[in-house]
């Protein structure tokens, strides 16, 4: 072969290596996402910027320069808005409350509410549809610890596919919902399991503190002395929660609620995040000096839904803006409330009521997403992420914004409205 | 305490007063123009025989067809139903035969150990509606309302009263709502699902004893068939886990939302037996023993009795081939009993169980000449030559189903 020909197999095999390419990546699925306002989470806004997704991962995230893959789909999103899909860290599933408590014990730390999730729940579709990939699920609030609590995205035929961490939390729960309807037993003849602990917000916060100091007794066995009966399950997962392997999770509301939560955890040395914290603007002082994380549960309602009403909680719309002057941690979630919003006109009132754009939709996106731990995947649009993502008809904090296509793991999932 | 049915003429008393006395001792042939041996499940084609018979003896099949001796065939009693069809017996899957009261125990909801067997009354009147429709074996399940619920036995009706065939064949379990009482643990389905989990553990590591946890482990070497209720996508995960991480391949009972987990059920190799079929049902539920079949799934029916025609009928109406709707009725509840060489066919050495039609089973408009149970006549009438004189152009068999409504 002369090297003139040599050159020109050369070149032909590149051609066909090129060729192969750019089909491969036509294969792949390689979509670009151009012309687009990116909020790409933690980060300032892009204008005019470009997003590339393959294989149900962001790939790339550049301006207008960025070099396309060859063979990349291109959806032109001029005009549009692009932002991770949106976190809740704190939604209720489930058309059955009562299948999200366990009522025969008031201390069921091992209980996974992942073993109820039916993937058609409405609920699902609803976030989903309202920008939401993302949800932090726990138990129900009826016990004084109701069990274990797992992330999922939003869309999916199995639990177990739709799961991305098992596991995630323990939720805790002060005030009256755990002792409310109970009753004591006085002679009479029992007739149900309402005849039980606690009555009272003391007795609630009796039954956090026995459960706790046995798993603390059950650490000091299991290091002494090998050969001891392994803890109950229950209480291996409190141990957990002390070791900081389980994240404590503590549903309070009213101020002596929340200072309740923070000085329990003080005292059994675990760290808990705040779930619902209508009052956390009267403790926000307290609440920064312990660096507790907070899950502000529906900030636009006005009230406190269903019987955690008369616990007393005065929640103010400014609550968002104490936070972030305090400095405290706090993530926007839709909660308990059935009155809530659905998240991104959380984010909306928030910023309503002195909180900036950029803070009210990264306590959406990216700060869920550290608070579960899950920063790496979620939250954000950078390389290597999961490629969960909303179009936005205009800015989400705008009132009028409507999200036109949302997608997990770069699918579309969204219905057409 | 057997009354006689009403409907019955004179003449058929009198037949059947001078003709079941002797045939406890003497053998019985029994001919009519097509005998199913067997329904096809998972065979392409029945074993059906023209102008056969069977010989009958100490109520079981001795012989079928033209393996009957001779002789035998010489000394035996005839009974014949000259052109009507002789099928295998129905097997009802499971039934509390309204007893659910005394199959479930009220005080704790994990008792896998308890034996249905010690609840069951031969002379329980709900027994007496098992034979005029069909039924001759049933499935006695532990009530829904525990979450281990006990060990369930199998039994037969008969002509003047039941019998149990086994008494310890499988173990019944639940997840559904019934089993998830606010008077006790557990009142959600995460506290059923992690009480299961819990006990298969200890059962599995052998980290408890106890007879409770003895029955788990037979389910978990496959000793014991385990049935579960479970309706809801929820329900039916939950117990599709419990199997996976147990190893066992599950019965549902109930199952209406089981099209959404027909991958699952197929990979476990689990089986399902629905509840019996009505036109009212959504249109999903009628289409599932076709959905199910299609996937490889084997299923069965429980509920009422009298409905367990109308639902093969059905379910043939909504795509299911005649072959396994039939198999339904009979072979498959037998075998996901795993009592098939006992019941659910006509082989030589099963128990001569079977049903006598005047046509096709799924023709709903077939008439019911006869069922025999352990080799007696346990409801109907000894011979078809009567009836021939009923079969006119006025008598033309119905074919619309909704006629059983």
């Amino acid at each position: 072969m002369t090297p003139l020909l040599r050159t020109a197999a050369l070149l032909r095999t590149a051609t066909l290596t090129l060729a192969l390419g750019a089909l491969a990546a036509a294969q792949d699925g390689v979509t670009a996402y151009t012309n687009a306002t990116i909020l790409p989470g933690g980060k300032p806004a892009m204008s005019n910027a470009t997003m590339v997704v393959s294989g149900g991962k962001v790939i790339a995230l550049g301006g207008a320069d960025l070099k396309l893959p060859d063979g990349a789909n291109v959806v032109d999103c001029k005009g549009k808005t692009i932002t991770p899909g949106l976190i809740d860290a704190s939604f209720q599933s489930g058309n059955n409350t009562q299948d999200l408590n366990e009522q025969s014990d008031e201390v069921t730390p091992n209980l996974r509410v992942l073993d109820s999730i039916d993937p058609e729940d409405p609920r699902f579709a609803r976030a989903r549809n309202a920008g939401v990939t993302t949800v932090h699920v726990m138990p129900g609030t009826r016990n004084v610890i109701g069990g274990l609590g797992c992330v999922l995205k939003t869309h999916g035929t199995d639990p177990k596919a739709m799961v991305i961490k098992e596991d995630a939390s323990m939720r805790i729960v002060m005030g009256s919902e755990p002792s409310s309807g109970n009753r004591a037993i006085r002679g009479g003849r029992v007739n149900s399991m309402y005849y039980r602990r606690p009555t009272t917000r003391m007795g609630v916060i009796w039954e956090v503190r026995r459960a706790f100091y046995d798993a603390k007794e059950a650490m000091t066995k299991t290091q002494g002395a090998p050969g001891d009966a392994p803890a109950s399950p229950g209480t291996q997962v409190l141990m957990e929660v002390l070791q900081g392997k389980v994240t404590a999770v503590t549903t309070a509301r009213s101020e002596q609620d929340l200072r309740t939560a923070l000085r329990i955890a003080d005292e059994f040395g675990y760290q808990t995040v705040i779930d619902e914290a209508q009052d956390a603007y009267m403790v926000a002082d307290e609440l920064a000096g312990k660096k507790a994380v907070v899950m502000l549960g529906s900030p636009s309602a006005e009230g406190v839904g269903g019987s955690a009403g008369r616990d007393g909680a005065a929640p103010r719309a400014g609550t968002v803006a104490v936070l972030a002057a305090k400095g405290i941690t706090f993530v926007i979630t839709t909660g308990t409330n059935p009155a809530a919003l659905p998240l991104i006109n959380e984010a909306m009132f928030a910023v309503r009521n002195g909180l900036g754009p950029q803070q009210a939709l990264d306590a959406v996106t990216i700060e869920p997403a550290k608070l579960l731990g899950l920063s790496d995947r979620i939250g954000s649009l950078a390389p290597g992420k999961d490629a969960d993502f909303v179009i936005w008809s205009q800015h989400p904090l705008d009132p009028a914004a409507v999200a036109e296509s949302v997608l997990i793991n770069g699918q579309s999932v969204s219905q057409p409205r | 305490m057997q009354i006689l049915n009403q409907r019955r003429t004179t003449g058929a008393l009198l037949l059947t007063a001078l003709c079941t006395a002797p045939i406890a001792a003497q053998d019985v042939l029994v001919q009519a123009s097509k005998i199913v041996v067997a329904f096809g499940a998972g065979e392409t084609k029945s074993t059906t025989l023209a102008d056969s018979a069977l010989l009958i003896r100490d109520g079981k099949i001795a012989f079928v067809g033209a393996d009957i001796p001779p002789e035998a065939r010489r000394a035996a009693r005839v009974v014949d139903y000259g052109t009507a069809t002789i099928s295998p017996g129905f097997v009802l899957a499971a039934t509390t035969l309204g007893r659910d009261v005394d199959l479930g125990e009220g005080a704790i909801a994990f008792t896998p150990d308890l034996r249905t067997a010690e609840a069951f009354d031969p002379w329980l009147e709900q027994l007496e509606q098992l034979a005029p429709a069909g039924v001759t074996a049933f499935g006695l399940t532990p009530s829904a309302r525990n979450v281990a619920g006990g060990i369930g036995a199998v039994g037969k009706p008969g002509k003047d009263r039941g019998r149990l065939l086994a008494a310890e064949v499988f173990v019944g379990f639940s997840v559904s709502r019934t089993a998830r009482n606010q008077e006790r643990q557990p009142t959600s389905l995460m506290g059923a699902h992690q009480m299961l989990r819990e006990s298969f553990t200890e059962a599995r590591d052998g980290i408890k004893i106890g007879p409770d946890l003895a029955v788990l482990r037979q389910v978990m070497s496959g000793q014991r068939p385990a049935f579960f209720y479970a309706d809801t996508f929820a329900e039916l995960n939950a117990v599709l886990e419990i199997g996976a991480s147990f190893n066992f391949a599950p019965i549902i009972l109930g199952g209406s939302e089981s099209d959404r987990v027909l991958q699952k059920l197929a990979t476990r190799g689990a089986g399902v037996v629905l509840n019996t079929l009505n036109p009212s049902m959504r249109l999903a539920e009628l289409e599932l023993p076709a959905k199910l079949t299609k996937a490889g799934i084997a299923f069965c029916f429980a509920g009422r009795p009298d409905q367990l025609r109308l639902s093969a009928a059905l379910a043939v109406r909504h795509g299911l081939d005649r072959s396994t709707a039939n198999a339904a009725l009979t072979r498959t509840p037998a075998t996901i009993l795993g009592q098939q060489a006992n019941i659910g066919a006509l082989r030589s050495g099963c128990g001569a169980d079977f049903v006598v039609f005047e046509g096709d089973l799924l023709d709903l408009g077939a008439r019911h000449v006869a069922t025999w149970i352990d080799g007696k006549l346990a409801h109907g009438t000894l011979a078809h030559s009567k009836l021939a004189h009923r079969t006119g152009p006025n008598s033309k068999p119905q074919t619309n189903i909704s006629g059983g409504r």
